[in-house]
């Protein structure tokens, strides 16, 4: 899709034009002795939210400098929309925004003051700036603290201006570090609908964080990354369809046990003290295997109380993935 | 995934005019100084100690003849550039570490703005924000002039060099502060540098002056009978001969090492400034701070012709250079060469994607 919009002196904007995201190949990145990135294919498509999952060290800070054209990979190469950040610094600038997991702000200057300080080191007129930042403000709704200094903004409010200066140059490329660590439930709630939003708007947006649950519900694509390598990439689509664990909480785990026994069905059970209630843990294949599983126990008579899947989807590769390590 | 992806709405493209980026850069750093409280008590302090060390100084020499007012002038010229040096690097000197600390660097270096501008607008902000300090003065600096005595062609020299002084001191502090990777570092740095200017040319002249050490032929003074007999209202210390006996004597050749006080940012001040020329018979007004440096530096850049009186027995009013070469492009020039070496090395430390990190450092 050609999307040149003819304006004057225009050949960078003809360059920005195509969308095709990041790609990364055999990235490779260590400081001294320690080796933080080892080797990492990343991908992410426009119009899509790719999580990158690895715990803590990982090195997910250190592809997203490299990505942020902050810092020089000592092998591999990097395109983003089609721009070398190594070699075109400044061009991959003015398609991206990043927003580091590090909350640091000019704490003196008020929201709007920050929003508009950003605009005006992109750039932008005066005028459009303060257009632009309100906008920002309202995404990210901070109206009510537009005027008051940044300094008293609680983590979560400090947070969502983080998020919102990452998007001044209304980039094609976002890269969130880290962004819902700290945040309150329902303040996480709104920046799932937001980052769902920018997606869909054409963006291409790249989240890293180790808390999976939240990931499940607004990712598209997770790239797995541990010790410094890319472990696994995979859709969500695909991962709905590999062996996750299951667990069936019953009012008698002993019927429960005969029942799954007799099926051949292998599976971990805990009983409470008191009762004859309990749990089961079953792995099973997929969705539709599930499905019928249920089926079976309800028609069997079996009185189950809960019947859902142990962990997220994107926490179940997580966990097969740590299993897989010896 | 079947999310109608809408166009991506192209902008024009903005770039980021050079001396727009700067001036972008430059009205964040005034903002955060100006919010600051602490800066205006600072400022009050300041102002009270001059008006008081001024004040005394004039109470206590009013009374004593003509100079009253150039020395309150120069008084508060050398006091302004004495806690110049003391103050500007610790306030340039935080300006890029204590981004680094704070995770604004890593901010500002994700746009489009450049290093040069970066650091340009950096070092702009510190020296408008240490001309505050010159500023403050100024009702002092107007309350010298209503003496009436201040030599006029001296004033843009001092105010000028003075201004420039606190440029480069403040751009050693901002090009330290680049290269550093804490601000405790930084400042400590600068004010090394700044003493190495200060102190440190006082130090390098003291100890070259066994390098200058000279055996010379001497001889007395001869001053006629009637000079001699004369009550002292005639008497003209200037008019001797000399003897024709030589004997040698050491004395130190100071025209050959006075150019390591060129850098001494006191020097540069003083040495800038025309002094008055007196006229046959009229006395010499007070004497202030920036005045007595220029006179000290002059008279040892003469060196032996100034200080021996009768050399190889010849009289040394007959040898006395005219007007010795001005010190202060020397100063102002290895001075320069400083801190535009540290800008220019900090500019390659800011630049980004960065290659190699200092042990112990994060960009985000
Ligand atoms: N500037 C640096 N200097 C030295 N080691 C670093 C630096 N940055 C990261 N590391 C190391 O690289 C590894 C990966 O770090 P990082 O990318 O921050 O991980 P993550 O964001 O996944 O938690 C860690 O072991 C970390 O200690
Ligand atoms: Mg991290």
């Amino acid at each position: 899709m050609e999307s040149t919009v003819s304006s004057p002196g225009s050949t960078t904007v003809a360059q920005t034009a195509q969308n095709t995201g990041i790609s990364a190949n055999s990235l490779a990145r260590s400081f001294g002795h320690v080796v933080a990135v080892e080797n990492i294919d990343f991908r992410a498509e426009p119009g899509k939210v790719t999580a990158l999952i690895g715990p803590n060290g990982s090195g997910k800070t250190t592809l997203l400098l490299m990505l942020a054209s902050l810092l020089k990979p000592n092998h591999g190469t990097i395109s983003v929309q089609g721009i070398d950040p190594v070699s075109n610094p400044r061009a991959a600038r003015a398609v991206l925004g990043w927003m580091p997991d590090t909350l640091g702000m000019w704490e003196s200057l008020t929201g709007r003051e920050i929003l508009t300080t950003v605009a005006a080191l992109y750039g932008i007129a005066k005028s459009d700036a303060a257009t632009r930042a309100q906008e920002l403000l309202e995404l990210v709704s901070l109206e009510e603290l537009a005027d008051t200094p940044a300094r008293v903004f609680s983590r979560g409010q400090a947070q969502r201006l983080s998020l919102a200066r990452a998007l001044v140059n209304n980039p094609a490329i976002l890269l969130l570090d880290e962004p819902a660590s700290g945040l309150d439930p329902g303040a996480r709630v709104q920046l799932r609908v937001l980052v769902r939003q920018l997606a869909d708007s054409g963006k291409t947006v790249v989240i890293s964080s180790h808390v999976l649950a939240e990931l499940d519900e607004m990712a598209d694509a997770a790239v797995f990354i541990s010790k410094g390598k890319t472990v696994r990439s995979q859709t969500l689509a695909e991962a709905g369809t590999q062996i996750r664990g299951y667990t069936i909480s019953v009012l008698d785990v002993t019927r429960l046990r005969e029942f799954l026994e007799a099926k051949n069905i292998a599976a971990t059970y805990a009983q409470d003290f008191d009762s004859p209630r309990g749990s089961a843990k079953v792995k099973l294949a997929s969705e539709t295997e599930a499905a019928a599983l249920l089926k079976e126990l309800v028609l069997g008579n079996i009185a189950v109380t809960t019947f859902a899947p142990s962990a997220g989807l994107l926490e179940e590769t997580y966990l097969s993935l740590e299993e897989g390590t010896p | 995934m079947s999310a109608p992806v809408r166009e991506r709405q192209v902008q024009p493209r903005a770039e980021l005019g050079y001396l727009s980026g700067i001036r972008t850069i430059f009205k964040l750093e005034i903002l955060q100084r100006v919010r600051s409280r602490g800066w205006y008590m600072f400022l009050a302090m300041w102002f009270t100690v001059i008006a008081l060390v001024v004040g005394l100084t004039a109470l206590n020499v009013g009374a004593q003849g003509r100079g009253t007012g150039q020395l309150m002038f120069e008084l508060v010229v050398a006091f302004v550039l004495f806690f110049g040096l003391l103050i500007a690097p610790a306030l340039s000197s935080n300006s890029i570490t204590g981004d680094r600390a704070n995770g604004t660097l890593a901010i500002l270096q994700n746009t489009l703005i450049t290093p040069g501008q970066l650091l340009l607008g950096k070092w702009l902000a510190a020296w408008v924000t240490s001309l505050g300090f010159l500023i403050v003065t100024i009702p002092l600096l107007l309350w010298a002039m209503t003496y009436g005595d201040i030599y006029f062609p001296a004033v843009p020299g001092l105010l000028g060099m003075l201004v420039l002084e606190l440029a480069i001191v403040c751009g050693i502090g901002v090009g330290v502060s680049a290269l550093a990777n804490r601000t405790l570092f930084a400042v400590l740095i600068s004010y090394l540098l700044v003493a190495m200017l200060g102190l440190g040319t006082l130090i390098a002249f003291g100890l070259s002056m066994e390098l200058v050490r000279v055996d010379v032929k001497a001889s007395n003074q001869e001053w006629s009978e009637e000079n001699m007999n004369g009550d002292d209202a005639i008497w003209d210390p200037n008019d001797y001969t000399c003897g024709t006996t030589l004997y040698t004597q050491p004395a130190y050749a100071t025209d050959r090492n006075t150019w390591l006080l060129a850098a001494n940012p006191f020097v540069v001040v003083a040495d800038a400034a025309p002094r008055p020329v007196l006229k046959p018979g009229q006395d010499a007004d007070l004497i202030g701070p920036m005045g007595g440096i220029s006179e000290m530096v002059r008279s040892s850049q003469a060196g032996i012709a100034n200080t021996i009186p009768c050399l190889n027995g010849i009289k040394n009013l007959d040898t006395l250079p005219e007007k010795s070469s001005p010190l202060w492009p020397l100063g102002i020039g290895l001075q320069g060469l400083l801190a535009a070496g540290l800008l220019v090395a900090g500019r390659a430390k800011l630049r980004t994607p960065a290659g190699r990190l200092a042990t112990g450092t994060r960009i985000a």
